[in-house]
């Protein structure tokens, strides 16, 4: 029987198949198996859940626009974060310019809770060149090869700017990392 | 091993990337450098950290809200099921 990665895959090349010969049910198919992490993706690299639920319908959107483009060879899903990833990245030098603030909603023990807001808040501090890697490899947990793939970079690249983001964002924290969280 | 060697394997002991026998190697360096022994600590607790983050909730809302976005802009997409009323729009009644 095959695995939920087995699957995943199938479902992918049908509906890829199915976009490619116009079949009007294709996007909800795609939706229905990437919504999701393309969500948690956005959310994680936004902030808020209101660009993030803008970037995930606009990412979508795209797949579409561009089916022509599109091979189910494995690659898609390498070439839809791109997407999610470009869109975000426009998103974020819009929130630049007019500094939005981001989501505060946060749940659980206090003392935690407020460990995860330190946390993010740092993680939003740091330089996009090192907080990507951190939300794929280590939030996301995605392969370093994936990764790389997204940022178009190579492995090795990927985990140096993975280790010196590791690094930078525990110097941010300073005594908070001391203790097992 | 040398320390400066242990240090250099840090990021990797904080990714759990070390096989066992050295992972156990470092922890016996770090108790005699108090210096290796916080970098080692600090950086494994981040990186726990952030790998048992909640994902952020992709609530029904929101996946609703989606379906919404791409109805709107003119994509032929259908919600697997009817939306719960709450989120559906309703038309004011006139008359």
């Amino acid at each position: 029987m095959p695995n939920d990665a087995q699957q995943d895959s199938l479902a992918e090349k049908r509906w890829l198949n199915a976009l490619a010969e116009g079949d009007p049910s294709a996007l909800g198919g795609i939706y229905e198996l990437y919504g999701e992490r393309i969500f948690r993706y956005t959310f994680r690299m936004l902030g808020n859940r209101t660009d993030a639920e803008d970037a995930t319908a606009e990412t979508f959107l795209r797949v579409v626009r561009r089916s022509a483009e599109l091979r189910a060879d494995g690659a898609f899903r390498t070439w839809l974060f791109r997407i999610a990833r470009n869109l975000c990245i426009d998103k974020l030098r819009q929130h630049k310019l007019m500094e939005l603030p981001p989501d505060a909603q946060y749940s659980g023990a206090e003392e935690r809770t407020t460990l995860r807001v330190t946390v993010h808040q740092a993680l939003n501090d740091l330089p996009l060149e090192y907080r990507e890697p951190l939300i794929y490899c280590d939030l996301e947990e995605m392969s370093a090869k994936e990764a790389a793939d997204i940022l178009k970079i190579s492995v090795p690249a990927l985990k140096s700017r993975l280790y010196r983001g590791r690094r930078a964002l525990r110097d941010k924290l300073g005594s908070a990392m001391e203790r097992t969280p | 091993m040398n320390n400066d060697l242990y240090k250099k394997l840090v990021d990797l002991y904080a990714g759990r990337e070390l096989t066992s026998e050295l992972d156990a190697d470092m922890e016996a360096a770090a108790a005699e450098d108090s210096v290796l022994a916080w970098d080692m600590v600090t950086l494994r607790n981040t990186v726990d950290f952030l790998q048992g983050d909640p994902a952020p909730e992709y609530t029904e809302e929101s996946y609703q809200r989606i379906l919404m976005k791409l109805y709107a802009r003119g994509a032929a997409i259908q919600p697997k099921a009817p939306a719960p009323a709450h989120l559906q729009y309703h038309l004011p009644i006139q008359g």
